[in-house]
């Protein structure tokens, strides 16, 4: 089911330009964004030089650079890919495991980044490597996706990367990611329905019950830091200067911003009091500065761009374009889902970067990777189909 | 070639999900930004807002004729501001220079990262306002308040001091603390979180209110002229202490409060050279304190003593009440008496003699007092003693007032009866004394006596008022006291108070410092004028005397030589109308 086109049949193919557009503006409103929060911290901080602009600089290069790389890659034929697979599977988990290297990199206290010359995190590198494995093996299982073997190895493939993510650069929310997003692309493939709901609905419960067991203990002794966290999340009034601190500057962040925001640079919270500001929290900055009118615009385009996937996706030339697609889809959709859901409270504070907006150079790069690859799947459709 | 139809429902499935989820999101960032906007918003201002509290100006505290007493000076405190400092050397040579500190220290303070550092308080408003011209950024100059005390010691034990928050520490600073004091304004200023101040968001503030100026009734020429005698009769009696109190037996108004030797008000930290020697070079903090304390005291008003003679103004005046004794009535004075078992002795060892009881008034004679008490008997006596209001405080507006040392009714047998006659067993505050014996020769009004006069209120004076209980003494009584007393400056005991020109009344008194038998007395003396309706009453007592010790030579001389100054003085002031 390859598929090559010759150069002058790309004439008569489709391009996503409203895509491209909304990728473009998203990194552009981005890196505005990043500005504004980082400037005022950036420029008193020896961390960054005292250069307001550090940030701002550092992701821009990276978004130039990710924007070349997303070119190139929509350039070609994204079957090229699928010999890579099991590649960059494999170096997906020595990347991880050479975090534990003198390679390693810590951040913030967080031991999750690589040095190779530029700082690198191995975590957003596998999750483009998982799309691209998954992708492959379940065209290549063709229909063994049916039976019950080959339902489990999809869903436990990404097991030993996820468990690797979370215990070697103690990351779980990239791990939940990546294992979320083997789910989502199995959702897919598999013609099953019931197995996702009893899942799904079997998570929800576990989850709980954990939330309605960790209320019941009374001593804070006996509780892990992820307790702690839940415990916070239910009420973060109640520890306002440790476990609940982020989340509540979240908070008032989000609050303070009203309908129409502060106004572009007029927040407060970035001032210091919101940690991770330019980063994991920068929708609440968003929200600060922009108000829910700003807020709502930036969650309507995520819409439209994960509703162009859709598109993309069915209308994509074969299977293994398709489930490349609805990885991205995935990818993206559980970022976006997952950092809002903390920002606002609505689930116990992790650490999840919004993409094309937060700050992260790798992450830029190889959401514009995935880009590349959706737009080199849109060129497969052929017009005349659509 | 399409895929398959089951694919794309699952697609199409999936991303509704996703699509639902954000809506559910956006939901709740609606109930957060519309809902709970208020809320957070509050909560997130009271992060951003800094308080600074913005002293008030302390009220002053003047004299009954508005001379100031206690003032205010403006000062300043100079702090640097880390990372608005441009030109570090040179903020650090001219700080070190123009507060005379060393350049180390100055660096010190300049390069530590921190939002604000204070370099110097209390600093001279000139050297804030040369160091505010230089210009070099980074230097903060706030200007406060400092209390001044414009005449150091004058009435230092009276006024009190403030402590570092302008708070009073003792006297009248902490008695009228609540009016001095004013409200604090605060100044709302937005800050970042490391509690920088951000420029452009402005700050709102709330000005202070001033404290109130605080009129007293004390009289400064009286204060003045009274603390110069009394320091002259510390120096040529080589006393321990002097007391003299000035006050309006009319209306318990205290025109002066002396007790030498005072202390400076501006440095009321600092001890006196002989006080520091004695407790070393390196005292306890508690040996420290209690010196301090000492210093402080007001022996007018913190401390009892043994009133001795002039307390025979009591007992004349309830015997005289209670008509158990006539003025005419004739006594004997062999020069002892004999009480119980006891022999107790006239100053006069050869006795008076036969005498009436106005002469035993102006011979002090301590049989003829036994006697009265012994007439009025423990019960009709502690009744008089709780009558004139001895055995209460006086209410006085000052902190501190001691208690009057009585004994229990069911233990005074007729020795204690005998010795609390004539003024010994028991102790009572000088404050005490004269405000007793100003009800006794006033008429009978028992006034609170005070130093608070009033605050102006639309540029009038608003008095406070005391309470004033009266009736305590017939009018008859209280006139014949007057008399009586005059007489015994006239021709008694208390002729050295004589003043040209006036008619002064008085009671000598020479008691002995506890324990008995130490060599130690107090010497005093208790004087009033006119006669008729009196004006002034002075009280003088000498702590330790050397040399000759009896009141009328070392207490009355101080009165006179008051009375002459003052009396004029006072005519010509017409307090009282």
């Amino acid at each position: 089911m390859k598929l090559n086109l010759k150069r002058r049949e790309y004439a008569n193919t489709y391009f996503d330009y409203s895509l491209l557009f909304m990728i473009f503006f998203l990194i552009g409103f981005g890196l505005i964004m990043i500005y504004s929060a980082s400037a005022y911290d950036a420029a008193i901080s020896s961390n960054s030089n005292n250069d307001p602009a550090f940030y701002l600089k550092k992701q821009a290069a990276a978004a130039i650079l990710g924007i070349v790389v997303m070119l190139v890659v929509s350039r070609i034929d994204y079957h090229f890919w699928e010999r890579f697979a099991v590649i960059g599977y494999v170096v997906s988990v020595i990347l991880i495991g050479l975090v534990l290297s003198p390679l390693g990199m810590e951040i913030n206290g967080a031991r999750r980044w690589l040095n190779l010359g530029i700082s690198v995190q191995p975590a957003e590198i596998a999750k483009l490597a998982m799309v691209l494995f998954l992708a492959t093996l379940i065209c290549h299982m063709k229909k063994g996706i049916r039976t019950k073997k080959g339902f489990w190895l999809v869903l436990l493939s990404p097991a030993p990367i996820c468990v690797m993510v979370w215990k070697i650069t103690n990351n779980l929310s990239s791990a939940i990611i990546i294992f979320g997003i083997a789910v989502l692309m199995l959702f897919v493939a598999s013609p099953e329905y019931k197995i996702f709901f009893l899942m799904g609905g079997g998570v929800a419960a576990l989850a709980g019950i954990v939330v309605l067991a960790i209320t019941k203990i009374d001593s804070l002794a006996k509780l892990g830091f992820r307790s702690a966290r839940i415990l916070a999340w239910l009420n973060p009034e109640s520890d306002p200067a440790n476990k609940g601190f982020q989340t509540l500057q979240s908070l008032y962040a989000i609050g303070s911003g009203g309908i129409f925001g502060k106004g572009l640079g007029q927040s407060m919270q970035k001032l210091g009091f919101l940690p991770e500001e330019q980063n994991d929290m920068i929708f609440s900055i968003i929200c600060e500065e922009l108000g829910l009118v700003g807020a709502a615009f930036v969650m309507l385009m995520f819409i439209i761009i994960l509703w162009r996937f859709m598109v993309i996706a069915n209308n994509a030339p074969d299977l293994f374009g398709a489930l490349l697609v609805v990885g991205v889809l995935g990818h993206i959709a559980i970022q976006v889902i997952l950092n809002i859901a903390v920002v606002t409270n609505t689930i116990p504070n992790t650490g999840i970067s919004l993409p094309f907006i937060s700050y992260g150079g790798t992450s830029v790069l190889f959401l514009m990777i995935e880009i590349g690859l959706v737009l080199s799947v849109g060129r497969g459709i052929k017009l005349r189909r659509l | 070639m399409k895929i398959q139809t089951v694919y794309r429902k699952k697609i199409f499935l999936l991303t509704l999900v996703c699509i639902f989820a954000l809506l559910v999101l956006w939901i709740r960032v609606v109930y957060l930004m519309v809902w709970k906007s208020q809320y957070y918003s509050g909560k997130a201002e009271d992060l951003h807002q800094r308080e600074r509290t913005i002293a008030a100006k302390r009220g002053r505290i003047l004299d009954r004729n508005g001379v100031v007493l206690a003032d205010n000076q403006t000062v300043c405190t100079i702090s640097v501001i880390h990372n608005q400092i441009k030109e570090p050397e040179k903020v650090i040579s001219l700080l070190s220079k123009e507060l005379q500190l060393p350049i180390d220290q100055v660096r010190k303070r300049v390069e530590k990262v921190s939002s604000i550092e204070k370099v110097k308080g209390n600093v001279p408003e000139e050297i804030g306002k040369r160091i505010k011209a230089s210009g070099l950024s980074g230097i903060k100059v706030d200007e406060g308040y400092k209390r001044y005390y414009p005449y150091g010691e004058l009435a230092s034990k009276v006024l009190g001091f403030t402590g570092g928050d302008y708070q009073g520490i003792i006297g009248l600073e902490v008695k009228y603390d609540s009016i001095l004091a004013g409200t604090p304004g605060v100044l709302y200023t937005t800050t970042d979180a490391r509690g920088v101040e951000l420029e452009n968001y402005g700050e709102s503030r709330k000005e202070p209110v001033s404290g109130q100026d605080l009129y007293t009734t004390l009289d400064y020429n009286i204060q003045m002229y009274a603390t110069q005698l009394a320091k002259q009769a510390m120096e040529s009696k080589q006393a321990a202490q002097v007391a003299i109190l000035v006050m309006n037996p009319q209306n318990g108004e205290i025109y002066a409060c002396v007790d030498v030797p005072e202390f400076d008000c501006n440095a009321p930290f600092t001890l006196p050279e002989s006080v520091q020697a004695s407790i070393g070079e390196n005292p306890s903090e508690k040996s420290r304190q209690n010196a301090l304390n000492a210093m402080w005291r007001n022996h007018c008003i913190n401390d009892t003593y043994e009133p001795g003679s002039t307390f025979k103004i009591i007992t004349a005046a309830a015997g005289l009440e209670e008509g158990v004794v006539q003025v005419s009535d004739t006594f004997s004075c062999p020069g002892f008496i004999i009480v119980g078992d006891r022999k107790i002795r006239c100053h006069k060892i050869q006795g008076h003699g036969i005498e009436t009881f106005a002469q035993g008034i102006q011979n002090s004679c301590n049989p003829v007092f036994i006697t009265v008490g012994q007439r009025l008997g423990v019960d009709k006596y502690y009744t008089y003693f709780e009558k004139y209001r001895l055995k209460e405080k006086t209410g006085i507006d000052l902190p501190g007032e001691a208690s009057t040392i009585m004994h229990k009714k069911e233990a005074m047998g007729p020795v204690e009866l005998a010795t609390v006659s004539f003024g010994q067993s028991f102790q009572i505050t000088p404050i005490q004394l004269a405000t007793t014996v100003s009800s006794i020769i006033n008429g009978g009004k028992r006034n609170v006596p005070h130093l608070g006069l009033g605050v102006l209120e639309e540029e009038k004076l608003k008095r406070f008022s005391f309470p004033c209980k009266s009736n305590i003494l017939s009018p008859e009584v209280s006139h014949l006291m007057g008399e009586l007393l005059t007489q015994v400056v006239e021709q008694g005991g208390g002729i050295n108070a004589k003043v040209e020109g006036y008619t002064v009344g008085g009671k000598t008194a020479t008691s002995q410092m506890l324990p008995r038998g130490s060599g130690k007395y107090i010497s005093s003396f208790l004087g009033f004028s006119p006669t008729e309706n009196p004006q002034v009453m002075a009280l003088a007592i000498v702590y330790e005397p050397k040399g000759i010790y009896y009141g009328s030579q070392v207490a009355a001389p101080i009165v006179r030589q008051l009375f002459e100054n003052i009396l004029p003085y006072l005519d010509r002031m017409c307090y009282n109308k």
